[in-house]
């Protein structure tokens, strides 16, 4: 649940009244050593799946990160016992040949060896939970109008679901992480409309395609932690980097998830 | 006694005989007390730590305790007393003492001090020879000269620009005292504890100036009365009212606007004393072209009440209540109200001269209420902390060096995390989370004694017993948070307890009439933890107490102080450096759950602090113009095994360079002027040195925690008070101000992203609160 609203309330009230200001500042920031990011999925959905490694780059540098070839990667199904080595496809994309379409309940691992380093990685594809409808909320707060997409769908009771929601607008993914758990909503009928603000450029007539990813809890920790990252309204008085699904000290994570889409058009 | 002389030695009896004569004088030199109350001659207000000394056994002398009492005993025969306290002229009395005495002392109120060097027994070197290390009186005389942001006189505002006190940041609540956090503060209001001292999110504290009387703070030494957390005991007492005549007073300003009703009950015998005050910063928000903020609501109130009877010489009645509650409301999506409720009754009873009782039972309680109607969620969400206290305070005055100071103070605490209730149609469930209780009990003795003339100590002891009770399920976890063991405990059945001994020791040896080196040592426990993992505090931050998980924090602290009074104590000079070191210190692991969490226990980590610091102050009491300078040099760090790979690092509460520069210039007999200057290095933080993909999106890649610092923070604030005529019936001033007079941009909060005008770059963003904030007041007095 987020009770971002109390924070942004006052600053934004503060804002409003012309007391408040805010500028963007250049800091002095240190250089790093790049680190290597795997992201990598296996879904229910037709093959076939991709894992991309590329490094990190210096804070103020631009948002170019530079792929990683030449690693050499395995995904298995451990519950089928079935293998599958990845071509590299494009540089830092690596994609599976014979590997067939996920299935939900099946673990599954990733091993990646690159640069005489070995990351390996677990993750069991949740049961699938379907969307029922999307709608869109109108709110307007602070003198700007913001749309959210809102889905409906039925949280199973009983089992922890943990769930990701990914948002295409006229077809381009919106590289932003929704997340949802029902830690406090376990079997309830979900109408939580997703946090989006005015940066993401939601407009009325635009074909947005949500899509809900069933994930498991290491995954949605991942996220978690990447969310309150990133989310500039967060505040987190410790930001730390996010604890990864992936052994062997690298950036990145890896989900075996399921997706139900729905696609419509903004009002 | 008797001495038995054997016959042969006879002879010796002439020897011993002048001995015997010595001896028999002192027996027969009695000694009396002489015990009383020293108030206001006025109003009738009883003075806190006025100076009760007899010339020429100046080391002998008293201050009156909270109550206004002292209690001296001299030999009898011709005594003379003098009476001293700050801004009042000195009392002299004389007395024959043939048996034990009660005097009533009025002091009246002094001029203005205009005349610098004047010898005058009113400036007193209390400072000096007062063995406590680490303590600060303000007065309100003080604090009202002293403009702070919209024009609001604020007593936690005033107390941050003393040394070893600084600010937890613009529009933030709580305040680090020596390198502590923010909830290792005790702040009481007439012995009540008050959860959450601030107002809108810090910009105003809780405590309404016209209803306060004392404000002493106690940064180090404190003496074995006050116990439950490790930084500070910042001790208020509110006013009791006029008991001579009736008075209204009060003020108008921008922001918000007070009143102030006093009175006798009984002339002499009893007062009343109510206050209040209100914001409408909302009428501001009105104003808006936003119909969201127009139709949103911003306000708080105070209410202070107090009454008090003497129903003979021996007996007096207390009764202070505090009533104060923030309303936040957005529309009709969005609501959040919290606020204090305090009520004390209190008993104070003089056995015979040299013993005083004073016997409380105390209420004290903190909630806060959610309400959340938008979309298909109808959501409330209620939270409350409630303290049961009764404790019994005994002051026993053996002679004029030495006093006893012993009793008991039991609290029962009743917390309720969360009470969330949810529509039907609300993607939420309802939750109850479990109640918490616990006891928290200590028992405590002190001996205030003056070996000799230049010595003056303060030892004690404190031994608390903190008790967790059923009824309700307790867990156990593994390190990766995951429950091991549910354990069900049935109503009052003990879950743990832990029993601490906290020694308190401090001492000031007089060096010489106006300088005096001190030293202290105290242990100090607590077990009620404040958990918030966002860099600002807020309302709803979650109180626990210890239990079979979280152990009680202990500080251990030393100081040693050299206090310097010149031109006739005219002039205070201070040093102290200090060494704490901290135990059982909270902290959470990445992405800590703290919200409706049952299990919010798994979420922490354990580790160590460490924080020493070099304070120097230096304070300018009389003539035209007053105030002080004071700076801090510290340092403040943690240590914990998951943080920064088991190595110390900088606590956010670090802040290197804390100066505050005060003035207050009388220029004429209208106008008085005033200003502020603050400087402090900027808190610890931890900004990202990189950046990687997940799902395209640019994520922020960290190194250490707090491995960088915020830009330093400086202000300067002005103020100006005009008198307007002043008549017997009638005073009236306006007070004007200027916060922040050159708008410096403070950092507020430093965020990042990537930049909404160009997505291939990530930009850090700075918020800033408050620039330049001019404000104007009407005060009114009848």
């Amino acid at each position: 649940m987020h009770f971002s609203y109390f924070r942004y309330t006052l600053s934004g009230m503060l804002l409003l009244t012309g007391m408040a200001c805010q500028k963007v500042v250049h800091l002095n920031l240190n250089t790093t050593t790049p680190q290597i990011a795997i992201e990598g999925e296996i879904t229910d959905q037709r093959p076939p799946y991709q894992v991309n490694i590329t490094t990190s780059v210096d804070f103020y540098s631009d948002n170019v990160f530079p792929p990683v070839s030449g690693a050499a990667i395995q995904v298995k199904d451990s519950t089928d016992n079935i293998s599958d080595t990845l071509i590299e496809t494009s540089p830092g994309w690596y994609t599976t040949q014979h590997f067939p379409k996920g299935i939900p309940g099946h673990t599954y691992s990733l091993f990646v060896s690159l640069q005489g380093k070995v990351y390996t990685a677990v993750s069991t594809m949740p049961l699938p939970v379907n969307l029922d409808s999307v709608n869109y909320q109108s709110s307007n707060l602070f003198g700007e109008t913001t749309i959210r997409p809102t889905p409906y769908f039925q949280d199973p009771p009983g089992i922890a679901n943990y769930y990701q929601f990914v948002e295409y607008i006229n077809s381009v993914r919106l590289p932003k992480v929704f997340l949802f758990d029902d830690r406090l909503s376990d079997g309830r009928y979900i109408s939580e409309p997703i946090l989006n603000d005015t940066t993401d450029h939601l407009y009325p007539g635009d074909t947005l395609t949500l899509a809900m990813y069933c994930i498991d809890k290491p995954v949605w920790t991942y996220l978690n932690e990447v969310s309150l990252i990133t989310d500039a309204n967060s505040q987190s008085s410790a930001p730390a980097n996010p604890q990864s699904n992936i052994t062997g000290g690298c950036l990145g994570y890896f989900s075996a998830h399921t997706v139900s889409e729905m696609t419509s058009i903004i009002p | 006694m008797s001495i038995i002389i054997p016959l042969p030695q006879k002879r010796f009896l002439f020897a011993f005989l002048p001995l015997l004569l010595f001896v028999s004088r002192s027996f027969a030199q009695t000694h009396h007390t002489i015990d009383g109350t020293v108030r206001d001659a006025k109003t009738g207000e009883t003075l806190i730590g006025a100076s009760v000394t007899v010339p020429g056994r100046i080391h002998a002398g008293v201050t009156t305790n909270a109550y206004g009492f002292f209690s001296i005993s001299a030999p009898d025969g011709a005594v003379t007393l003098v009476i001293t306290f700050a801004g009042y002229v000195p009392d002299t009395l004389a007395v024959t003492l043939t048996q034990n005495l009660t005097l009533k002392v009025g002091l009246t109120p002094g001029e203005s001090q205009l005349q610098e060097v004047v010898i005058n027994a009113g400036r007193r070197n209390d400072n000096v020879i007062k063995p406590i290390t680490g303590v600060q009186k303000l007065t309100t005389s003080e604090v009202k000269d002293i403009p702070v942001l919209f024009g609001e006189k604020d007593i936690l505002k005033t107390i941050q620009l003393l040394p070893g006190i600084q600010s937890a940041g613009d529009g933030n609540t709580g305040f680090y005292v020596r390198g502590g956090a923010s909830d290792q503060n005790l702040i009481l209001l007439d012995e009540a504890t008050v959860y959450n001292a601030s107002h809108l999110l810090g910009f105003f504290s809780t405590f309404n100036s016209d209803a306060i009387k004392d404000v002493t703070i106690y940064k180090g030494g404190m003496p074995a009365e006050y116990g439950g957390r490790l930084s500070s005991v910042l001790d208020i007492r509110m006013n009791d009212g006029n008991n001579q005549k009736f008075g209204v007073s009060g003020g108008i300003g921008l922001i918000a606007s007070h009143l102030n009703v006093e009175g006798p009950i009984k002339k002499k015998k009893g007062s009343f004393a109510i206050s209040a005050r209100r914001t409408y910063a909302d009428l501001f928000l009105k104003l808006s072209h936003d119909s969201t903020t127009r139709n949103s609501s911003l306000y708080f109130y105070d209410l202070n009440l107090k009454a008090n009877y003497a129903f003979d010489d021996k007996n007096t009645v207390y009764l202070s209540g505090y009533f104060g509650k923030d309303v936040l409301g957005l529309k009709d999506l969005f609501g959040l109200n919290w606020g204090n409720a305090t009520g004390t009754v209190r008993w104070n009873h003089v056995f015979n001269s040299g013993l005083f009782s004073n016997m409380s039972l105390i209420y004290s309680s903190y909630d806060y209420n959610i309400l959340i109607n938008s979309n298909n969620d109808n959501i409330t969400i209620a939270s409350k902390i409630n303290d049961l206290h009764l404790k019994e305070d005994l002051q026993f005055y053996i002679n004029s060096v030495s006093k006893i100071n012993f009793g008991i103070d039991v609290i029962h605490h009743t917390l309720s995390p969360g009470i969330i209730n949810t529509s039907a149609s609300s993607s939420f469930n309802s939750l109850d989370l479990q109640k918490k209780y616990s006891l928290e009990s200590a028992a405590y003795v002190s001996h205030e004694w003056s070996p000799g003339s230049k010595w003056k100590i303060n030892y004690g002891l404190r031994f608390t017993v903190f008790s967790v009770f059923g009824p309700g399920s307790f867990y156990t976890y593994d390190s990766s948070g995951n429950t091991l063991d549910t354990a069900s405990y049935k109503s009052a059945q003990i879950v743990k307890t832990y029993a601490n001994l906290e020694p308190r020791f401090s001492a000031s040896y007089q060096l010489s009439d106006p300088s005096s080196i001190k030293f202290s040592y105290t242990r100090n426990v607590q077990n009620l933890h404040l958990l918030s993992n966002s860099t600002s505090s807020s309302p709803t931050d979650l109180w626990v107490p210890s239990s079979n998980n979280i152990r009680p924090e202990i500080a251990d602290q030393i100081a040693l102080g050299y206090y310097r009074n010149f031109s006739n104590n005219g002039y205070e000079f201070s040093t102290e450096v200090y060494y704490k070191i901290l135990q059982d210190q909270i902290d959470y692991k990445n992405g800590a759950e703290l919200i409706g969490n049952e299990n919010v226990e798994s979420q922490l980590l354990y580790g160590q602090g460490r924080a020493y610091g070099l304070e120097l102050y230096l304070k300018k009491k009389f003539g035209k113009l007053t105030g002080w300078i004071s700076y801090t040099l510290s340092k403040s760090e943690r240590k914990f095994q998951d943080i920064n790979a088991d190595t110390w690092f900088n606590a956010t509460q670090d802040h290197t360079h804390d100066l505050s520069l005060v003035g207050i210039y009388k220029a004429s007999k209208k106008w008085t002027l005033s200003s502020t200057f603050v400087y402090v290095t900027g808190n610890p933080v931890t900004w990202p040195d990189g950046k990687y993909q997940v799902n395209g999106q640019a994520v922020f890649l960290y190194s250490n925690r707090n491995g960088y610092r915020m830009p330093a923070y400086n202000r300067l604030d002005i103020g100006a008070t005009l008198e307007g005529k002043k008549t017997a019936r009638h005073e009236s001033s306006w007070t004007f101000s200027v916060y922040n007079l050159y708008g410096r941009e403070n950092p507020y909060t430093i965020t990042f992203r990537t930049d909404p005008k160009d997505p291939s770059k990530t930009q850090a963003v700075q918020t800033s609160l408050f620039r330049m904030v001019p404000s104007v007041t009407y005060n009114f007095k009848f």
